[in-house]
């Protein structure tokens, strides 16, 4: 596919592929920042586990090397599609427990929530390179969580962007696999690397 | 209705438009008619054609129609050609150009074509379409870690006359951002939630009443058009060696936004130039570097930059600076050292006053803790070598004149200097530099010249300021042996500085060359002072002081001296600026001359006070040349005067107090018949015995007074004394003067009329000398007495008895009857002397003829024995020229008689006294 790919395709999937490792990064960074700022805000222990929730999706994945480009591109996509829903849920959320006290959480809530909505346009450009169908959201997106105690939304915050930083890191090295110049969309790559 | 009353009816018509005007709609009254388009905003420039519509209201009720339309813009009526009546109650206005159009635009009517009412109006607002905005450029701000911004600008193109809007717009491809609405301006807008990595489409929006404008979209992902904040937290730390110094700082940008090169700066403490470290050696994302070849102990200063590693972007900020020091090293170098030499105590002993500069900053490398000085006796090797410590830049020494060698080492903490070495001979006698010359170069004064031809180490430079006040400072530097030329800084303007050079060689010293020089001219700071030294009569000799060489600002090239009258020209002398003297010519004389002086340099000149003299009336030796003369003039006639008025004493004598013969004095008197003549001769016996001159008689005239006499005045006395006693006849006495008138005419030819005056004047007396010579005629000499005294009758009758010249040759008979024993004896001598004076001096004659008559100041200047002769003399000639002479025998017999005896025979004792004798 890469060969029947146009030199202009080639340099556009490869800037894809750049900018979007850098907006993982630069989304991994944020997130990182915004952990620290949320587990100090919302009055949690940096180190406290959080079981797996439903409706998050784990950046985990066995036989990771072996995926195709595509099957890449479309888990990423999914997981960014989920981020995007609950980080705006999170937003609101946070509005409604805060107000307007702590601006600055909520940007930072806003801008990651930017970033992922920016990397999941980044996926679909790059899905539509390999002329792959974009899979519509479903509907409204998630099933609505059910109604959790504020604790338990807080829990779940941090498990959202515990996995949200998981997940930057798994993207950027599912891009650079994307962007190696032997790789393709629908071929295994090698078994060297694993996120 | 309003048809029907003319008056009346306009008036109602009037009030009831006014009614309809003043009532809205709804209102108690109607508008009678209404514009369209209401309050249009119009391109500018574009067509424009408005309606105004009359209710059918007003048609039935006011009889207005749409023909009685006029139209308006402001209270300007629109020309009628403008106009269109469309129906009978829609007329139009059209405008071509809009630009004409201004507000309000207004709707009236003409009732009957006089009253004019008004029915509508409108606003119209004129302007243009908003253009294209241009050239949108952003930038995205970092204002803290995590914090962006992207400030964009554009052109917002021209004006529009109206309220647009513009929005600055941004989208990703499947989500547009909310605008961005400039506030207070139009041309700018800063969006604060900016994601990177993601292409965003940027583009302004320009919006009026007249339309929209959208700019060309700039897409562009906002991480490419970043400019981060500066580094923070820059700290600089010294390392081990002393020419390198730590810098760490912060980047406030993650490495995950992006990464960055970075420019390092950096500047010595109180340079202003930066020095940059080069760019690869920053080009990647750090927190420190460590920047080398720095100079030791030197403070540098430090600042960062940075940018997107790839370069795209904008820079950052330089971050503050931050200083560091290096450590310290050992001196690079010795520190220059140069000596002067004092010789005024004894040539033999120098005292040497070793002078040396503190080493840069640079070369010093840390804090100079002593200087060690070494002075080695190169005269004489045996010496053992001095060493000095010193902790200041200069020593003194006390040497015998002699070669030496300096060796000057700097310690500091770290270790010492190469030593500097300056070898002082006893002679600075190697080779000059020459064509030493000096040229100002802004705030510095270049100083060159030729090398000698031999191998100079280094030259030695010694500048100071001249000053008339104090001594001059010297300062100096050390230039390289290659150089020609240096710059002398601390230069002052308009100071005069002594230059010297002295080159240096292996062996030895080349004599100093010197040269006075000015870093920049201004003319003098004041004028010379003149002065007059001496002024004359056409010429004035001018003085003046020397500027002192703070005065001067700068070289004196020459002396002015301006001069002039008070009314006249000044005239102009330049003098040479050597010069402190000067002698104006060619002045006048008695003159007030106004003179002042004027010293000129490059830049300028100045003139000193002026000074005020006047010539002389006369020159020098003039009043000498003109008063000596008329006082030796003076003089000369005053002697002449006075000699001339001694010669003439008598004549000027007779005219002024002439002499009154006193008759009790006259000899005449004592002469009487019966008295013997007094015969005053001391000698007379001895020449003629009594016995020979019996029938002789002898008038001697007395003078009281011979004081006045001269020898000179008496030599014709004299000589007639010789002719006397020689003479063989003489005739004397007052009978002689009338009786030898005859003979008197032929002695004195030559001189008649003298001899007539004298005769008529003063002579009062006469002496008839008739001399013989041998066998000569004997030559009568006459002298006849002017006498106007009354002769006596004596004399009356011997006058008349020597009538004729019968009378003359019996005198001469008788005379030789009576005196033939001694004829051969005294003939000769006397016949020469009269015939002497009767030819030659008839005027001495004279002379004789009135000493003989009124010499009375003859005996003071004559010496007795001469008083003695000449009265000897006198009776001689008395006795001698009385040969001939008419003599009663009566006096030749009383002639024996001796003076003694002559007042004890007749003269009364008051003629002795100078009492007149009865006449």
């Amino acid at each position: 596919m890469a060969a029947a790919e146009s030199p202009s395709a080639a340099l556009r999937r490869r800037d894809l592929c750049s900018r979007g490792i850098r907006l993982a990064g630069k989304m991994r960074a944020d997130v990182v920042d915004l952990l620290d700022a949320y587990v100090e805000q919302q009055g949690l222990d940096a180190s406290a586990s959080v079981a797996a929730m439903e409706g998050v999706p784990l950046a985990a994945v066995e036989r990771w090397d072996e995926q195709t480009g595509t099957q890449r591109l479309l888990e990423n996509l999914a997981a960014y599609r989920a981020f995007r829903t609950l980080l705006a849920q999170m937003l609101e959320e946070q509005r409604e427990q805060l107000g307007e006290a702590d601006a600055g959480l909520g940007r930072a809530l806003a801008a990651v929530l930017l970033q992922v909505s920016a990397f999941a346009y980044h996926l679909e450009e790059l899905l539509r390179l390999e002329s792959r169908g974009i899979p519509g959201e479903e509907g409204d997106g998630p099933p609505p969580p059910p109604r959790l105690s504020l604790f338990e939304q807080k829990l779940r915050g941090l498990g959202v962007l515990r996995e949200l930083a998981q997940w930057a890191v798994r993207s950027v090295r599912d891009l650079r696999q994307l962007g190696k110049p032997s790789s393709a969309a629908g071929t295994a790559p090698g078994l060297a690397e694993s996120p | 209705m309003c048809s029907m009353f003319s008056r009346w009816n306009w008036v109602a018509c009037g009030f009831y438009l006014v009614l309809n005007i003043c009532s809205p709609d709804g209102g108690l009254v109607q508008s009678c008619g209404h514009i369209i388009p209401e309050s249009p905003v119009l391109a500018l420039g574009s067509n424009f054609t408005a309606l105004c519509i009359l209710n059918e209201s007003c048609l039935d009720f006011g009889n207005i129609y749409a023909s009685q339309i006029i139209w308006k813009i402001k209270n300007k009526l629109v020309p009628k050609e403008q106009y269109r009546e469309i129906n009978r109650t829609v007329s139009s206005v059209t405008f071509n150009d809009t630009s004409s159009l201004a507000t309000p635009l207004t709707c009236n009517i003409l009732a009957d074509g006089q009253i004019e009412q008004n029915i509508y109006g409108i606003t119209v607002t004129v302007g243009l379409a908003p253009e294209k905005p241009k050239n949108l450029s952003c930038i995205v701000h970092q204002e803290s870690v995590l914090t962006y911004v992207m400030n964009c600008t554009w052109n917002p193109g021209r004006h529009t006359f109206l309220d647009t809007q513009f929005r600055l717009r941004h989208s990703w491809p499947e989500e547009i951002f909310p605008d961005c609405i400039p506030k207070d301006v139009n041309n700018s807008c800063t969006i604060t939630d900016i994601q990177f990595f993601v292409n965003t489409e940027i583009w302004v929006e320009a919006t009026n009443a007249l339309g929209k404008a959208e700019s060309d979209p700039l897409v562009v992902d906002p991480i490419d058009i970043v400019k981060p904040l500066s580094p923070q937290n820059v700290s600089v730390s010294s390392g081990v060696l002393p020419t390198v110094l730590q810098l760490c700082w912060v980047n406030w940008i993650s490495d995950a936004v992006m990464m960055l090169k970075f420019n390092i700066r950096y500047r010595i403490v109180g340079e202003t130039n930066w020095m940059e470290v080069p760019s690869e050696d920053t080009a990647s994302t750090r927190t420190s570097f460590i920047v080398q070849g720095l100079r030791p102990y030197t403070e540098y200063a430090f600042s960062i930059r940075c940018m997107k590693e790839d370069g795209v972007g904008y820079w950052s900020d330089w971050s503050e600076e931050k200083t560091g020091m290096t450590t310290e090293a050992q001196p690079s170098k010795g520190p220059p050292i140069w000596r002067i030499i004092d010789t005024s105590h004894s040539p033999a002993f120098w005292t040497v006053h070793l002078l040396w500069k503190a080493l840069k900053p640079f070369e010093a490398n840390g804090v100079i803790l002593q200087y060690e000085v070494t002075i080695r006796d190169k005269s004489s090797p045996s010496s053992p070598v001095k060493k000095y410590n010193v902790t200041s830049t200069n020593h003194t020494l006390q040497l015998r004149e002699g070669t030496y060698e300096v060796t000057l080492v700097a310690r500091n903490s770290v270790g010492s200097s190469p030593p500097s070495v300056l070898l002082i001979p006893a002679s600075n006698s190697k080779a000059p530099v020459k064509n030493l010359r000096t040229l100002p170069k802004h705030d510095k004064l270049w100083v060159g010249w030729t090398a000698p031809n031999s191998y100079v180490l280094k030259y030695v430079i010694e500048w100071c300021l001249v000053s008339s006040s104090s001594d001059c400072i010297i300062e100096w530097q050390i230039a390289l042996g290659g150089v020609q030329g240096v710059d002398l800084k601390g230069i002052k303007p308009f100071k005069c500085y002594l230059i010297t050079v002295y080159p240096l060689y292996a062996d030895g010293q080349g004599s100093g060359q010197s040269v006075k020089a000015y870093l920049k001219q201004d003319r003098p700071s004041k004028g010379p002072t003149v002065q007059t030294k001496k002024v004359g009569k056409a010429e004035a000799v001018l003085t003046w002081n020397h500027l002192t060489v703070e005065e001067q600002n700068g070289f004196i090239r020459n002396y002015t001296i301006l001069y002039k009258t008070i009314d006249g020209n000044e005239t102009v002398v330049t003098v040479d600026p050597s010069k402190t003297e000067y002698t104006l010519s060619s002045l006048t004389s008695d003159t007030l001359y106004t003179v002042r002086m004027m010293a000129s340099t490059d830049n300028g000149s100045r003139t000193g006070p002026d000074f005020t003299f006047t010539t002389q009336k006369f020159g020098k030796g003039e009043i000498e040349a003109i008063v000596v003369p008329v006082c030796l003039a003076f003089l000369l006639i005053v002697l002449l005067g006075v000699l001339f008025c001694f010669n003439k004493r008598d004549l000027i004598k007779k005219h002024i107090w002439p002499i009154v013969p006193d008759p009790s004095k006259s000899n005449i008197a004592q002469w009487s018949p019966q008295v013997p003549a007094k015969h005053n001769f001391s000698s007379k016996d001895q020449t003629y015995p009594e016995g020979s001159f019996t029938d002789v008689s002898v008038v001697e005239i007395e003078a009281d007074d011979k004081k006045s006499f001269s020898e000179q005045d008496l030599k014709p006395f004299d000589l007639l004394k010789k002719e006397k006693s020689t003479s063989e006849g003489h005739s004397s006495g007052i009978g002689g003067s009338s009786c030898m008138s005859s003979p008197r005419q032929s002695v004195s030819d030559s001189d008649e009329g003298d001899t007539t005056q004298n005769t008529s004047s003063t002579v009062q007396y006469s002496t008839v000398v008739l001399n013989g010579y041998r066998d000569q005629t004997p030559v009568q000499v006459f002298s006849r007495s002017e006498s106007t005294q009354p002769l006596l009758d004596s004399e009356e009758r011997s006058e008349d008895h020597a009538g004729g010249a019968d009378s003359t040759a019996q005198r001469q008979q008788y005379f030789r009857q009576n005196g033939g024993q001694d004829e051969t004896n005294t003939d000769r001598p006397c016949f020469e002397r009269t015939k002497q004076i009767t030819h030659a001096n008839e005027g001495d004659l004279v002379g004789f003829v009135q000493l003989q008559i009124s010499g009375q100041s003859s005996q003071p200047l004559g010496l007795g024995m001469e008083k003695n002769t000449q009265e000897a003399a006198v009776s001689n000639v008395l006795q001698t020229c009385t040969e001939g002479q008419t003599v009663r025998p009566e006096t030749v017999e009383e002639n024996p008689l001796s003076v003694d005896e002559m007042p004890k025979s007749y003269l009364p004792q008051t003629v002795r006294q100078g009492g007149y004798m009865p006449q």
